[in-house]
């Protein structure tokens, strides 16, 4: 892939090693200005390693990184000043209020008080904290509290922003808003990567990084990683009539479009059907299996199966399980700087149970 | 939605600005402490009034620096009753003496059990002993835990037989005067017998005269043996030094006179009567002056009068202050030592535990600012709250008698130093309660040898280099100079407690560094 916009931040072949598989190891990747990127993965499988490196607060072994053009090793203070940043805990103060708080996080960027009063007012509207500004730190929920960490973090109005897990703990619904911000935020031209456990949250994202024991396994927009990881789109199709099951998957396999056919596990009706587009391919699978010259099936629906992204998680977490790092990054990976996609809506088959194969 | 502003318009541009930014970010860690501080209002009223109940508590209730000694006496059946009285009231100045009789037995196994401090058993035959030239021992046990009670202990005793020697040679010297009174009457009337015997005497008178040289004889011996160790008279000139071999000169010679008279050969014995003669009236001499000396004079020679000079300029009987005074100079330094510590000891620990540190990495601001600021901060907490407590203290009677510049000055270093040592604690802490623990190790290393209750006199001199480094130390010297005696503290109070805050602050600027650059 490739992009007209600049690099934010550039990361090649960059490892920093804890101990024996404890660290980050080999991570090459860029991201372009004006986008999301989502790193998704279990706790301690380096999301926070990697957006230290990129904070500058460790140094890598090896490689190299660039962010905001410069080594985050030896940031300057007007590269600082273009950056914000939500680390996993809650780091303010219990006894400051919700005004105070954004405040002495804004005045070590070297704000003024009067430009501290009007970034404020903005923001904590934007966040809907404005009727807390004069509660305290230790009086606000764990929800408040994080977004009392957004507005630290955007005070200066920083051009990149690292957030460390910010929806870890909270609701859906706050969760929902916070992605909400997060988008607005890039809409506005900032650039974000965000680190999460939840995995479903890989879908707000422009760009998903999905990381085990410290190495980036994949990484792509959401929509492609799903392509990636299932092999392309699914159709969920049930059948009017059981007995024609065993004549829809041999049609099926001959169609030149058709990737893969399975069972649906516990049904005798229904089958998943691999394409490269669902949206595409749908009408031309119900032509093969309805045809009156041909099988002439009754189907009784046809539609996109609509999968989590916890699947495509699991799933390529499975691949990389049981092939070797190198070619399954190798695999995974697109190498090359990405571009901005728009996000559709993706389908897949089940990854459980094969029932055949083409 | 905010929009978003102009590029880079919230961070002021222009380069000289930095110097701006600069004291921005020292202003955001300073209001950051004074705002944290000032929400915690428990803490502060604490910090002024805590101290200052203890002292109010310690004025109230403090009566006497000496402990209180639970004390049995056990006296000579053989005693005279007046000497038993006085040596009685003469142990009670010191000791607590108890209201029960105890044998020697049963007062040490009250020793033994706690139930008595201290027993003393007075010796049988004490003037026996005195008038042979003996010592009297009074045998004074305890069974202290205490090293400062037991030198207390050790000390009264000493003070206190003193005192008895004093008062049982008193009495003895009293005594030898009132024998030396009767002597001297009856000494002139045996010269003249001695004259008489001179010319022709009868047989009959000789007798006589005899009989009454022998009472002056029984006399003289009588008062011999009344008069007191000779090691009292030393220095007090011949007249008084030779006063008992003038008496046993005085009673060989009556001896050598009834000789002569037995045999009944005066004529022989002329020059030795004419010696005898002379000898008693040298020895009424000198019992003259003997019996014009107070006997308290013959006894204690030198006398004391004390005086603090103190009273001269203040017009006032006692110069020392009321013991609450005195040692609310002592509380100050305790305070500003003991906030500043507590304080700085979680600053670090706590930013760096909660994560701060990670925080702080990212943004322009640097640790040297992050130090200023929170020194700034404390600075001005503990300012607020010794300003208060010594206010409070002038109300009580605490006096400032030298400049109050210099007052704040020492309070301002004593400050930084003892934030030092806080802050020190911090960055070597791994966690709160280690952080409270070295706070809790520094106070009581200053309680014990900063000078506050013991004297730094009592150190040996290795420790002084310890001692040099407690803050509190040069605190409580340097109060009690410009609080209570007006002076202005030596040059080592100064420049201590500048080394100690220099110090201090280059080594946490050191270690805090380094763990700024691996948060």
């Amino acid at each position: 892939m490739t992009s007209t916009r600049a690099n934010a931040i550039e990361s090649h072949n960059v490892s920093l090693i804890f101990g024996e598989n404890a660290g980050v190891f080999d991570q090459t990747y860029t991201v372009s200005e004006g986008t999301i990127l989502g790193l998704i993965g279990p706790s301690g499988c380096g999301k926070t390693t990697t957006v230290r490196l990129a904070l500058g607060l460790y140094r890598p072994h090896k490689g190299t990184i660039r962010v905001l053009g410069a080594n985050p090793a030896t940031f300057r203070a007007e590269q600082q000043a273009r950056i914000g940043y939500i680390p996993q805990q809650f780091v303010l103060y219990p006894n400051l209020s919700v005004a105070e708080n954004a405040e002495f996080l804004a005045s070590l960027y070297g704000m003024r008080r009067h430009q501290i009063r009007r970034r404020l007012d903005e923001l904590l509207e934007f966040v809907d904290l404005a009727s807390a500004r004069n509660r305290l730190g230790r009086q606000l929920s764990g929800g408040m509290q994080r977004r009392l960490m957004l507005v630290g973090a955007l005070m200066h109005d920083p051009d990149l922003i690292f957030a460390d897990e910010p929806t870890a703990g909270i609701d859906p619904v706050l969760r929902g808003r916070f992605w909400d911000y997060f988008r607005t935020l890039r809409d506005q031209g900032r650039t974000l990567l965000i680190t999460t456990q939840i995995v479903s949250e890989a879908m707000y994202c422009d760009y998903v990084a999905v990381m085990r024991q410290g190495r980036l396994l994949a990484m792509d927009t959401p929509q492609n990683l799903k392509r990636r990881a299932l092999g392309g789109e699914i159709i969920h199709l049930t059948l009017a009539n059981p007995a024609n099951l065993a004549k829809a998957v041999g049609a099926l396999r001959r169609c030149p479009h058709v990737k893969e056919v399975r069972y649906v596990p516990e049904s005798d009706r229904e089958l998943y059907v691999t394409v490269d587009d669902a949206g595409d391919w749908i009408p031309e699978v119900l032509n093969v299996l309805e045809d009156p010259n041909g099988p002439n099936i009754v189907v009784e629906s046809a539609e996109e199966l609509a999968l989590t992204f916890d699947d495509v998680f699991i799933r390529i977490i499975r691949q990389w399980e049981d092939q070797p790092i190198d070619q399954t990054a190798d695999a995974m990976m697109g190498r090359e700087s990405y571009g901005q996609h728009s996000a559709n809506t993706s389908h897949t088959a089940h990854p459980d149970h094969p029932a055949s194969r083409r | 939605m905010p929009t978003r502003p102009t590029q880079r318009t919230l961070i002021t541009p222009h380069p000289a600005d930095e110097a701006v930014r600069w004291l921005i970010r020292i202003r955001a860690y300073f209001l950051k402490e004074v705002r944290e501080i000032r929400r915690q209002p428990l803490l502060l009223i604490s910090l002024v009034a805590g101290p200052l109940l203890v002292l109010v508590l310690f004025g109230a209730g403090f009566v006497n620096s000496n402990p209180v000694l639970r004390t049995a006496l056990i006296l000579p059946d053989d005693l005279p009753a007046e000497m038993r009285t006085q040596i009685t009231s003469l142990v009670g100045l010191n000791f607590r003496l108890v209201n029960r009789a105890y044998t020697p037995a049963e007062a040490r196994a009250a020793l033994a059990d706690g139930d008595l401090d201290v027993v003393q058993i007075v010796p049988d035959d004490v003037f026996g002993k005195l008038q042979r030239g003996e010592n009297a021992t009074i045998l004074i046990y305890s069974n202290a835990i205490n090293p400062l009670v037991e030198g207390w202990i050790q000390y009264l005793a000493y003070a206190q037989v003193n005192e008895i020697n004093k008062a049982l040679l008193t009495e003895q010297t009293r005594l030898a005067q009132q024998q030396a009174r009767t002597v001297g009457v009856r000494i002139t009337a045996g010269a003249n017998r001695l004259t008489e015997l001179e010319r022709e005497v009868s047989r009959a008178e000789q007798e006589a005269i005899r009989q009454e040289l022998r009472t002056l004889r029984a006399l003289i011996v009588q008062f011999r043996d009344a008069i007191p160790p000779d090691n009292l008279f030393a220095g007090r000139g011949d007249d008084v030094e030779n006063l008992r071999a003038r008496a046993d000169d005085a009673i060989q010679s009556l001896d050598a006179v009834d000789a002569i008279l037995a045999s009944g050969d005066l004529e022989r014995g002329l020059e030795e009567l004419r010696d005898s003669k002379e000898l008693l009236m040298l020895l009424d001499q000198q019992i003259a002056i003997f019996v014009n000396i107070a006997p308290e004079t013959i006894v204690s020679p030198v006398q004391q009068r004390y005086q603090n000079i103190r009273t001269e300029s203040i017009g006032q009987a006692s110069g020392a202050y009321p013991a609450v005074v005195y040692y609310a100079p002592g509380v100050l330094a305790l305070l500003v030592q003991h906030t500043a510590v507590s304080l700085g000891a979680l600053a670090l620990v706590r930013e760096r535990m909660m994560g701060a540190f990670e925080l702080f990495r990212v943004s322009p601001a640097n640790m040297v600012q992050l130090l200023i600021g929170k020194y700034l901060g404390y600075t001005m907490i503990i300012a607020v709250a010794s300003a208060a407590l010594t206010a409070a203290m002038r109300l009580f009677g605490v006096p400032l008698q030298s400049s109050w510049l210099l007052f704040a000055l020492l309070l301002l270093l004593l400050t930084i130093a003892s934030l030092g040592v806080g802050f020190l604690i911090s960055t070597v802490a791994g966690s709160d309660s280690q952080a409270i623990q070295f706070a809790m190790i520094s106070l009581l290393l200053s309680i014990f040898f900063s000078g506050f209750f013991i004297s730094r006199d009592s150190f040996a001199a290795w420790i002084e280099p310890i001692i040099a480094l407690i803050p509190m130390s040069h605190g409580v010297a340097g109060f009690h100079d410009l609080m209570l005696r007006g002076v202005i503290p030596d040059a080592e109070v100064w420049i201590d407690l500048g080394i100690t805050a220099i110090i201090t602050f280059v080594l946490v600027t050191f270690l805090t560094q380094r763990q700024f650059r691996r948060a």
